[in-house]
């Protein structure tokens, strides 16, 4: 293991640092709001990493102009893909959101540990 | 409880141990000739101009050599919407004329005159970035996501029987599947043509009127995208925003 490199890939530590935030509310936070929250925070640690991976030190944005090189523009296919991601992570995000509503309003609660069983439905 | 805690506390710092062996293995932060980007990224950055249609590299690389994929976003985000339509229907259009909450959540002077200042500079804003994908930092999804945040935020600030009003339910309803109807329909033109799904350039055509309408059909999808996104956000929250429980228990209301 390269410590030094560790700390001169911050980016990349600060993202596992949130998904494990996230991942932690997830599994210990009985409210079902918190835990959409974690959710949330896992995915941005992911996009996070993600366009991080594309980024080349002293490069430009990925747009075609006079005076720029194609050879130092940063990669734009993370970009695109994260631009995909956020998307879908809304998407996600709306239908649990949804679906949180309906159970709020079946059970009366939002606590995952006081939602009764199958049997009492 | 308390072992549950602990029980995950010490997985995911296992987990951490893992990620940080991972981070140390990985090439530093902002090298040039990483893996990532070998192998097709010098070919779009370098030809996508000609190729895609587009001097923004990343709308190029979104609606022309990824194109499929973002057919397909645009149909998770509209499966997103009937999704959350099936589980919680449309606003209740009824409840906008009981008058119940007609008389609006206590919002200040000060939001009120803000938002309404603001919303037509936002909207304003959001059409710049649709329309400017092509060229400079935009595109559609962003565009959208802006016409959204200024609607949500007109209707927190006004509340739903108004922003209903002015975005009334018949007028959502077509431009919600129009990102859907704006993909299929650019692509299946290419097909009219006698070259593949999603081919933006359409053969027979003269080279200059080839790229012209290239350009018209990229702003067709973009300019799509953006009003499909921000409606579809704003239908959601709208179907989200629950005012009727003031008039079903109406103690609630007042207390």
């Amino acid at each position: 293991m390269n410590f030094s490199r560790i700390f001169h890939n911050l980016n990349y530590v600060v993202s596992a640092v949130l998904f494990l935030m996230g991942l932690y509310t997830v599994a210990v936070k009985p409210n079902l709001i918190k835990k959409l929250m974690g959710l949330n925070i896992m995915e941005t640690a992911v996009f996070l990493f993600i366009v991080s991976t594309g980024m080349v030190k002293g490069g430009y944005a990925p747009i075609v102009e006079k005076g720029v090189k194609a050879s130092e523009m940063v990669n734009p296919i993370p970009q695109a893909l994260i631009l995909t991601g956020i998307v879908v992570a809304v998407s996600t995000t709306a239908v649990a959101l949804a679906l949180c509503i309906k159970i709020h309003e079946r059970f009366g609660t939002l606590d995952a540990s006081k939602i009764p069983g199958k049997e009492e439905i | 409880m308390k072992w549950k805690k602990f029980a995950v506390v010490a997985s995911l710092s296992v987990l951490g141990l893992l990620l940080a062996y991972a981070i140390g293995e990985m090439p530093s932060f902002g090298s040039k000739n990483t893996p990532d980007k070998l192998h097709v990224i010098p070919r779009y950055l370098q030809k996508s101009e000609e190729e895609a249609g587009a001097k923004n590299i990343i709308t190029g690389v979104i609606l022309n050599y990824r194109g499929y994929d973002t057919e397909g976003e645009v149909t998770v985000i509209f499966s997103a919407l009937c999704a959350v339509v099936a589980l919680l229907g449309r606003e209740k259009r009824r409840l906008s004329r009981s008058g119940v909450d007609a008389a609006g959540k206590p919002t200040s002077v000060i939001v009120n005159t803000v938002v309404r200042f603001l919303v037509p500079i936002i909207l304003f804003f959001a059409v710049y970035v649709m329309l400017h994908g092509e060229d400079s930092p935009g595109g559609g999804f962003q565009g959208g996501a802006v016409v959204g945040a200024s609607i949500i935020i007109f209707t927190l600030a006004f509340g739903l029987p108004k922003s209903t009003e002015k975005i009334p339910l018949g007028f959502r309803i077509p431009l919600e599947s129009i990102a859907v109807f704006a993909f299929l329909s650019m692509g299946f033109l290419g097909m009219l043509f006698g070259v593949n799904f999603l081919t933006f350039i359409l053969p027979g055509l003269s080279h200059e009127l080839a790229h012209t309408v290239r350009f018209l059909m990229l702003s067709f999808i973009e300019v799509g995208i953006g009003v499909a996104g921000g409606i579809i956000f704003t239908s959601i929250v709208f179907s989200m925003i629950r005012e009727d429980e003031y008039e079903l228990q109406p103690d609630l209301s007042q207390s």
